[in-house]
């Protein structure tokens, strides 16, 4: 029981070992289950079930079709926006150390990103139907 | 650090001008006269800053002296310069022209962390700043699928650039445990450190690629030629220049210690640059695409600066940058106005628009380094700084082949224009407007080749 | 601490098989999948090395976002005919030993430093607390100009993605 007991030590990799252990359990369960029917479940393979099961009606043309531009905009738009939030996390953390200083820096910050986003919205960029 | 800040704030301000304002002749007017007073804030940042003593702002990230201060005054004012060339050309890009000046001061916020830095991470920001609204301008043009495969490629080969820039950056780190360029001179007191070399190899590399340098000069005709011309015109020169005082500042000041490592790394690629550049440039057929082999040649003379450590090198620099660069942003002037970009294209140009003509080969015979022109003096305090230094006097040699060539095919596009038969067609008209700031560009191109000295006063 | 060896070297070949899988494989949609792999090598690593915001952080950016945009974009291109044109062999062998001299070359330069310049004792620095202190006090410049990185590439997603 060596590895439960570090594991509450404050701040060393052995914190994470729960949710490795989880990670682990999460997995093999997959991956034990996909293989237990693989070799349990009977065999029949006919042609008509090796088609793709799209609700009986037959597929049509094929999946690969060039899609709007906008999914991507907004997609990466998000990436900027996500990036953006995760600096919030550090600075939580040490809100009251960090003091005025801190909080002038992490307002500049939002500010910039203020801009940013009006701009986006001005832009058109979020709107779905032109 | 005003000048970083004035730019930031003008670059948002030029982001909300395109929603407020709908006429693009509006937008480019206003983003001159920003620019102008962002010169403005240079010029009062260099009067106020000591001259002795460098200024070090926030914790030594920036370390700003004279010398970083003047260089950001000359590039901006080549930035003010740039606008009023190739303003009418740039709205004709595309819808989002506030955009594109925005950009523009953003890369200019680059520029300026790029002379000041005094923090790998502050250079590789920098490096980014002024790297990202490249790739944006060269795929500006959307109907053009030249410009969209200029973007994609630059943005490829310069992300994979950008990460090895990082992997020297972190090796060096590595070997010294600091971010801090000053600091990085101890590297002479310890017994040799392999991994601060493989470092110093990897920044190399990168700086070779952002100030198109050979072997890592690929990406150049190609993104040069399919950017939208304007875009050309900046991205050659000013963004260049920007690269250039990066790596003279990194090299010269924390691995001058070591230069009997990469000097003749350095000498290899300056030599391979010139090569390259010169001799492809003289089998293109379009003006433009010789412009980009030409730029890739006057990196190689720039290249000098780095390689020989000494005042006259930091001065050369200066000088090269500002020469070349007004030189350059004229030839493009001239080219946007021409429809057909091939030498073809030039043919009775003289008749048909004389002062077109005049100017342009005066920036023709600045680029190939005739005397009375700023491009004469820039060679010339190049060539003189490597001779000083002593360790590479083949290079010169071989430096002035290179520009015997490069006259070759700057005066083919004279010839051309001269003595050649033909009716060049205009993509647009030349108004007066254009006719008064193209002599100005000429007459400051001679300027600088009569009394280069002027460009050394307020360092 | 056996474990951690032991971790450490799991992880350390899971990353570096599933680099060369991302690589090697022909299936773009498998070289995402192999680099999603590879980014949670690293992201254990950095935990092992006790910096556990980098690896959320990794995990968050690049496994959750940026791959799962890659993604996006490789299902939605036609990649249906195997277009991928035949490479020149002698180019190829030219790209191996270059980058075979410039491994040797890292590999040669790693030997001679050693384990001494490893520091082998658990440190602070890259927990959140600490990071922050740093990252908002001493690096509070690059912090704030990285905010003209993000408006640059909005303006990038303007310019290039919305239609005129």
């Amino acid at each position: 029981m060596d590895l439960l007991l570090l594991a509450t030590d404050q701040n060393t990799p052995f914190n994470y070992f729960p949710i490795a252990l989880q990670l682990v359990v999460a997995i093999g369960f997959v991956i034990v289950m996909m293989v237990v029917t693989h070799l349990l479940g009977p065999k029949r393979r006919t042609s008509d079930k090796l088609i793709n099961f799209e609700s009986g009606i037959p597929s049509v043309g094929n999946a690969r079709q060039p899609m709007a531009i906008k999914y991507f905009l907004v997609a990466i738009l998000f990436v900027l926006f996500d990036v953006e939030v995760i600096f919030f996390y550090p600075y939580a953390i040490n809100f009251a150390e960090l003091g005025w200083e801190g909080f002038k820096a992490v307002l500049l910050f939002v500010a910039f990103f203020l801009c940013g986003f009006i701009y986006i919205v001005k832009k058109g960029a979020l709107e779905w139907e032109e | 650090m005003k000048a970083i800040i004035a730019a930031t704030i003008i670059g948002v301000v030029l982001m909300f001008t395109g929603i407020l304002v709908k006429e693009k002749k509006g937008i480019a007017t206003l983003a001159a006269i920003l620019f102008f007073l962002l010169l403005g804030v240079n010029i009062w940042e260099l009067s106020t800053l000591d001259a002795n003593q460098p200024q070090a702002f926030f914790n030594n990230m920036l370390r700003i002296d004279r010398y970083s201060v003047w260089f950001n005054t000359l590039m901006t004012a080549c930035t003010v310069l740039y606008v009023m060339l190739s303003g009418r050309e740039i709205q004709k890009v595309g819808i989002h022209v506030s955009d594109y000046f925005a950009l523009m001061s953003f890369m200019l916020v680059g520029l300026y962390m790029l002379s000041g830095y005094s923090n790998m991470l502050v250079l590789f920001l920098g490096i980014e700043i002024i790297s990202i609204p490249q790739y944006i301008l060269a795929g500006s043009d959307k109907k053009n699928l030249k410009s969209s495969e200029a973007s994609l490629k630059y943005f490829l080969m310069g992300a994979f650039t950008t990460g090895i820039l990082l992997m020297g950056i972190t090796l060096l780190y590595g070997a010294s445990g600091t971010f801090d360029i000053a600091r990085f001179t101890f590297l002479q007191a310890d017994s040799l450190n392999p991994m601060a070399l493989c470092g110093i190899i990897f920044l190399i590399i990168a700086f070779a690629f952002k100030v198109s340098a050979a072997p890592m000069h690929m990406w150049t005709p190609d993104v040069y030629d399919g950017s939208p011309t304007p875009f050309t015109a900046f991205m050659s020169t000013v963004v260049k220049a920007a690269a250039f005082i990066a790596f003279i500042k990194l090299f010269h000041i924390s691995f001058n210690s070591l230069s009997g490592h990469w000097t003749m790394i350095i000498a290899v690629i300056t030599a391979a640059t010139l090569l390259v550049g010169n001799v492809t440039a003289v089998f293109q057929q379009s003006v433009k695409r010789m412009m980009a082999y030409s730029s890739i040649a006057q990196a190689g003379f720039m290249l000098f600066a780095v390689l020989s450590i000494s005042a006259t090198s930091w001065q050369g620099l200066i000088i090269y940058a500002v020469s070349y660069t007004v030189a350059t942003m004229g030839v493009f002037a001239v080219l946007m106005k021409l429809k057909d970009f091939t030498y073809d294209g030039f043919n009775g140009l003289a008749k048909r628009e004389p002062l077109l003509a005049f100017v342009m080969t005066i920036f023709l015979l600045s680029l190939a380094g005739i005397p009375l022109t700023g491009g004469f003096m820039a060679k010339y305090f190049m060539l003189t700084a490597a001779v000083e230094q002593g360790q590479v006097l083949w290079l010169v040699i071989f430096a002035l082949l290179m520009a015997a060539i490069s006259v070759y095919y700057y005066f083919r596009v004279i010839i051309a224009m001269y003595f050649k038969q033909g009716s060049p067609e205009m993509s647009s008209p030349v108004t007066a407007g254009d006719r008064l700031v193209l002599v100005a560009t000429a007459a400051l191109v001679i300027l600088l080749g009569v009394a280069p000295g002027l460009l050394l006063k307020f360092i | 601490m056996v474990i951690q060896e032991a971790l450490f070297w799991f992880l350390t070949v899971m990353a570096i098989v599933c680099a060369l899988g991302v690589i090697l494989s022909r299936n773009p949609i498998s070289s995402v999948l192999f680099l999603i792999a590879t980014f949670f090598a690293i992201s254990g690593h950095y935990i092992l090395l006790n910096a556990q915001f980098l690896g959320i952080v990794n995990i968050i950016v690049y496994a959750g976002a940026i791959m799962v945009l890659f993604l996006f974009v490789i299902m939605l291109m036609n990649l249906n005919a195997d277009t991928e044109p035949q490479k020149n062999r002698l180019i190829q062998f030219a790209g191996v030993i270059s980058g075979g001299i410039l491994f040797l070359v890292v590999l040669a330069a790693m030997r001679t430093v050693g384990g001494t310049a490893v520091d082998h004792t658990t440190t602070d620095i890259g927990l959140i607390k600490n990071l922050g202190k740093v990252l908002f006090t001493q690096y509070v410049l690059p912090f704030e100009i990285s905010s003209v990185l993000f408006l640059s590439a909005m303006i990038g997603a303007i310019v290039i993605g919305k239609k005129e």
